[in-house]
């Protein structure tokens, strides 16, 4: 019976203590004393997230008094959280609407880095083609699959544009893999589509109607690795990822044809090529869309991954400083330029650094500035 | 009229269990279902030593040390573990615990002793609804309710979310089995004069205690496996490390219940979360580690069913001698 009686009592003791310690706890705001140990957490793209966690995990040891963690859930649903206030920071490459702006009061997307969208396919040939020879696809033969009016690998429009494969590529059906999250990787590809052909109807955004879903022809995967993996995981199909997805995974991705009808590869060169195109197209946002750039040797399908913070309503000052100081670190620190272009990113072009470190500098805490 | 049916009744029935024919009848039928009815029970057991077998295998290969000892490192370099998520599965267990046990079991004892109150209606018919809602929405109803007003995405709003995933199959079991406890028992109580309270306490609870155990430990192990209500409530957490956060708090001279609160209010990962995670990536480190998730998963649920097992046992045999 002693035993019974006290397992009853430390069940309560336990219940009582934990009451004790939430009830203060979740009244105090976080900055009252200056902890040891400050945790930061982010959330958005995963468009951007390889280099992210690189960064993270690098900065562990530039300043081990803080912790970061960033979770990719999709731009989309980064915003919501940034709106919400419950992160940090939230990673995005969608833009935030004019509504998204007014709700949030002092929201500003930061430029971080550009990225390359690519499309990665998984085809059964008939036979063994030549090594070394991706599939090439124009603008309007993309936007032709995603609507559905291009819908076998046989297709003449393919075949042409192919004629190294002509003989391998199967009669058979072409599965679309899209975002199946609110993703900013989808718009940009969106306002590509758009840009490329004007038959491409379904116009841009986070999440759209996709018209090879309503052809029966489409499926959905979450974050940039749900399309990589299902794109592996399904022959005969096509989809649309950042760049270092297809890179670190080895998926076989297609080379496009461009505005000026060069053959490109997407690559280092070709990304800051199409960023050499718009590079004083940045607005008062900070923001700028870089998709079907007109140079000789400019990847088509590209765009600028921002973090978004709110400027003026932090009260936890620490946290703050420590958030800014990691985002400047990512954006003048060699090592971590240096992570960004071995995932294949490409970072800010130099007329544009200083006006994004000068907006950091702008962010306040309580009225005073944060970073001094 | 009413004398002769049955007399003739087991007259044809004699003559038919005594003619051969009937006896062959009898006998393969009998076989046939054995047959068939054994042959289900197998086909039933197939998934559950499949799944098994199957992870513990897949997931055995890629267990080492450092799964159970490192935080994970990012995409591509290879290593790494799962400790925040290990870490982060056993204190939203006990967060859910202490917050769906004390409820879950005084509410059971209520229901059970004034079952037809309307208040005892009402929390059986509650109860049975809540068990019926999708996991899913459970975390949404986290998020508004936890995660909105405080700022946070943490632990605590997690272990609220589980706790409300385990409170249906705790409230329920725990009011089965203190229906179970014979009513002479409680009114020997009451009549040697120990006031309803103490009865309910010292003589109810503990001849209930085993069975009210196991079905805390059951809806224990079913709520750390769930994914969904962490997804809004939890978010995830690659960097959970409660030593570095102890530390950190000690360093800067927090109280204990600062540094508790701390970690409550982190968020956090878990093991289902992060299968759910590393099993959509395409990157094979991250579908080898998801199957050592999977088996890490699958054995702490098991050892919770073992232990809530082996206890039920214990006390039966100490009851009884």
């Amino acid at each position: 019976m002693h035993s019974n009686r006290l397992t009853i009592v430390s069940i309560l003791a336990i219940a009582a203590i934990l009451l004790a310690a939430c009830a203060p706890s979740t009244g105090t705001p976080a900055g009252t004393s200056a902890p040891a140990s400050v945790q930061i957490n982010g959330a958005g793209s995963t468009f951007a997230q390889p280099v992210y966690d690189a960064w993270i995990y690098a900065y562990q040891s530039v300043d081990p008094s803080v912790t970061l963690n960033y979770q990719g859930t999709g731009s989309g649903a980064g915003i919501t959280a940034i709106l919400d206030n419950t992160i940090d920071f939230a990673g995005s490459d969608a833009l935030l609407t004019a509504a998204q702006y007014t709700q949030g009061k002092d929201l500003q997307m930061y430029p971080i880095m550009a990225g390359a969208i690519v499309p990665i396919y998984n085809i059964t040939f008939n036979g063994t083609p030549p090594a070394n020879k991706p599939l090439i696809l124009n603008g309007k033969t993309l936007a032709g699959i995603y609507n559905a009016t291009i819908t076998m690998w046989n297709d003449p429009a393919i075949l042409a544009l192919n004629p190294d494969l002509a003989s391998f590529l199967p009669a058979a059906k072409i599965t679309a893999v899209h975002r199946s999250d609110g993703s900013g990787t989808t718009q940009l590809f969106t306002l590509a589509l758009s840009a490329f052909s004007s038959s491409w109807t379904a116009g841009s955004g986070t999440s759209i109607q996709w018209p090879v879903d309503t052809a029966g022809n489409g499926i959905g995967g979450k974050g940039n690795p749900g399309v990589a993996a299902a794109v592996q995981n399904t022959p005969n199909s096509i989809g649309y990822v950042e760049f270092s997805y297809a890179i670190s995974n080895k998926i076989a991705f297609a080379s496009m044809i461009n505005q000026a009808g060069i053959l490109v590869v997407a690559s280092a060169d070709t990304l800051a090529s199409a960023m050499n195109d718009f590079a004083t197209n940045f607005n008062d946002k900070l923001t700028n869309t870089i998709v079907d750039a007109p140079g000789q040797t400019s990847w088509p399908i590209a765009g600028y991954t921002y973090i978004i913070l709110h400027t003026s309503s932090s009260t936890d000052c620490t946290k703050e400083l420590k958030l800014l100081q990691f985002i400047n670190w990512a954006l003048t620190s060699p090592t971590a330029a240096q992570i960004a272009t071995n995932l294949g990113f490409a970072t800010l072009p130099g007329s544009v650094q200083p006006t994004v470190l000068t907006a950091l500098g702008q962010v306040t805490c309580n009225g005073q500035p944060v970073l001094k | 009229m009413a004398a002769m049916f049955p007399a003739a009744a087991s007259t044809k029935k004699a003559k038919y269990i005594s003619s051969r024919k009937g006896f062959v009848r009898r006998r393969s039928v009998n076989a046939l279902m054995l047959v068939l009815t054994g042959a289900v029970t197998l086909l039933a057991l197939i998934p559950l030593f499949w799944i098994i077998g199957y992870v513990l295998l897949k997931g055995g290969q890629y267990i080492n040390i450092d799964f159970f000892t490192q935080l994970p490192r990012p995409a591509g370099i290879p290593g790494g573990g799962v400790l925040n998520a290990i870490e982060g599965t056993i204190m939203l267990t006990i967060v859910a615990g202490v917050i769906a046990i004390p409820i879950g079991s005084l509410s059971a004892f209520y229901a059970a002793y004034h079952p037809n109150t309307p208040l005892g209606i009402a929390l059986r018919f509650g109860t049975d609804v809540l068990a019926g809602i999708p996991s899913i929405v459970v975390g949404i109803f986290g998020y508004a309710l936890v995660v909105r007003p405080t700022g946070h995405f943490s632990l605590l709003a997690g272990g609220i979310a589980m706790a409300i995933i385990m409170l249906p199959t705790t409230i329920r079991t725990t009011e089965e089995m203190i229906k179970l406890v014979p009513t002479n028992l409680r009114e020997g109580s009451l009549a040697l004069g120990s006031s309803e309270w103490k009865t309910a306490f010292k003589v109810t609870f503990p001849a209930a205690l085993s069975g009210i155990v196991t079905g805390f430990l059951l809806s224990l192990a079913r709520a750390s496996g769930e994914t969904a209500p962490l997804l809004f409530t939890a978010l995830g957490n690659t960097n959970f490390d409660i030593a570095r956060l102890i530390n950190g708090g000690i360093a800067s001279g927090q109280s204990v219940i600062a540094i508790i609160g701390n970690i409550l209010l982190q968020p956090t990962d878990s093991l289902a979360l992060t299968l759910f995670k590393y099993s959509q990536d395409p990157s094979i480190d991250r579908i080898n580690q998801s199957w050592a998730v999977a088996f890490v998963l699958l054995l702490l649920i098991l050892v919770i069913n073992i232990i809530a097992r082996a206890w039920v046992e214990s006390r039966a045999a100490k009851l009884r001698g």
